[in-house]
């Protein structure tokens, strides 16, 4: 299966009620959350597994490609 | 150099499981700092509290007005087409359930802000210290035979040394996640689950239940009572049995809607919106690292067919409280090998029963054929609630 590109997520405040699953179901290492108890949104997820939108019971998590790191000129 | 902080004990996360455990060890005679880095404790929601008596009892919890919102008398359960089976204790046993003098009530809905704060309270009484808006960064060994353990408090980082940590950290603990301790949950064992407070829903003092894949596919929905003649109504599903489009928020909205209790659900008006992720999993298979453990939600201490946590985490407060004591008091380091001593001690008092919840509902939801599968879960959810059930004190 070919690797994933690095995903950088968001979450639509507006409709996130805090309630943590995204963090309770995510694979990553710790530390890979927000100050709201959500996924880390400040930096890119290189698994992109998407399971964090799929459990939001408000599905108000969406993703956007990270952008390739600058290559030196 | 001294350290300025040093306790037998720090305990990161100040819900039921947390507070429990660092009541009782204060009680026991440990030094204890339990911190949260929640201004106020119990919120947002995430839980419908529903509680036995027996689990506040079984904990030395005194029953108080403070955090009760209301009495619950037993259950009905309900299959999707709406029949249901009903287990009234006020019924069953009228001389020791009810609302009279001499009688009892079998389990409390309790409004999860107020009773974690009383849990808080009385682990404060008995000589805890805790700390609200502090949270937890990180732990190391510190080779004096227990650890370090790095906070933030109010943006001030402080080191405090503990004899052990307990990580209380709760679903989406990262305590766990420190030691290398795998605990987050697969997909299809997290159900995601949405519930209303609402206005305009009669009740009548009985947990309800209703099973059905139409309504809530991996999981169920709920009525309860929720004190001052409001309910509560939710659900929860497997995202892994449900269409992409079909979330939690899809499913309330077809059960109040389009179910059998559409008349009954009219004049709802929505008071508070609340959700969460339930662990219908398995525990953690190990609970445990060096001057480590982890306790309730953070360990998967949760009932794998009803959801229920609250109990779970309260008794399984009671027993690394006295396990940590016992061993910090005879002197010796909370390494790895002595931990899995807790393990065995909650295994053999309550893991092990939840191993057997846990095929059983795995076995349910493994049910290829839809209407054996519903059945099935009908069934087992009537049998569990029952009198006679063997799990009737989990």
């Amino acid at each position: 299966m070919p690797k994933p590109a690095p995903v950088i997520f968001d979450i639509g405040w507006n409709a996130c009620i805090n309630c943590g699953a995204c963090v309770a179901v995510c694979p990553q290492e710790a530390g890979f959350i927000s100050p709201f108890d959500t996924i880390a949104t400040d930096r890119p997820c290189d698994i992109a597994c998407m399971i964090c939108e799929d459990i939001c019971p408000v599905t108000t998590i969406t993703h956007r490609p990270a952008e390739p790191a600058a290559q030196p000129a | 150099m001294p350290h300025q902080f040093s306790y037998d004990l720090v305990v990161i996360g100040s819900g039921p499981a947390g507070a429990t455990t660092a009541r009782i060890a204060a009680q026991l005679g440990c030094t204890v700092l339990l911190v949260d880095k929640r201004q106020e404790l119990g919120a947002p929601i995430q839980c419908s509290g529903a509680v036995s008596r027996h689990a506040l009892e079984e904990v030395g919890l005194p029953i108080a007005d403070e955090y009760i919102q209301e009495p619950i008398y037993g259950f009905a359960i309900y299959n999707q087409d709406g029949q249901r089976t009903t287990i009234d204790y006020r019924r069953l046993k009228p001389g020791e359930y009810g609302p009279g003098a001499g009688q009892k009530p079998l389990g409390y809905v309790v409004d999860r802000r107020r009773f974690d704060r009383y849990l808080m309270t009385l682990a404060e009484r008995a000589g805890a210290e805790v700390w609200l808006k502090t949270e937890g960064l990180g732990y190391e060994k510190d080779g004096e035979g227990g650890c370090l353990v790095r906070l933030r408090r109010y943006n001030q980082d402080i080191q405090v040394k503990a004899k052990a940590l307990v990580g209380a950290d709760g679903l989406q603990s990262q305590v766990g996640r420190w030691a290398g301790l795998r605990t987050h949950i697969k997909l299809n064992e997290l159900a995601s689950c949405l519930q209303f407070v609402v206005d305009g829903v009669p009740s009548e003092g009985l947990l309800e239940i209703i099973t059905g894949h139409q309504w809530a596919p991996g999981g169920y929905a709920w009525v309860f009572p929720k004190g001052h003649g409001y309910a509560e109504i939710g659900l929860g599903v497997a995202r892994t049995m449900t269409e992409s489009h079909q979330n939690a928020q899809w499913f309330l909205g077809q059960f109040m809607k389009s179910s059998f209790f559409q008349e009954r659900f009219a004049d709802a008006r929505i008071l508070e919106v609340q959700g969460g992720g339930v662990p219908l999993a398995a525990p953690l298979r190990k609970q445990y690292a060096d001057y480590l453990i982890l306790v309730g939600d953070a360990a998967r201490h949760v009932n794998p067919i009803t959801g229920g946590g609250i109990h779970t985490a309260l008794s399984g407060g009671k027993i690394p409280a006295t396990f940590l004591c016992q061993l910090i008091q005879s002197g010796q380091p909370a390494h790895e090998q002595a931990l899995k001593g807790y393990q065995d001690a909650w295994l053999e008092q309550l893991g092990h029963k939840m191993w057997k919840l846990y095929e059983e509902k795995s076995s349910i939801f493994r049910e290829a054929d839809i209407p054996l599968r519903d059945e099935r879960l009908y069934r087992t959810m009537s049998d569990y609630f029952s009198p006679n059930s063997e799990y009737k004190k989990i």
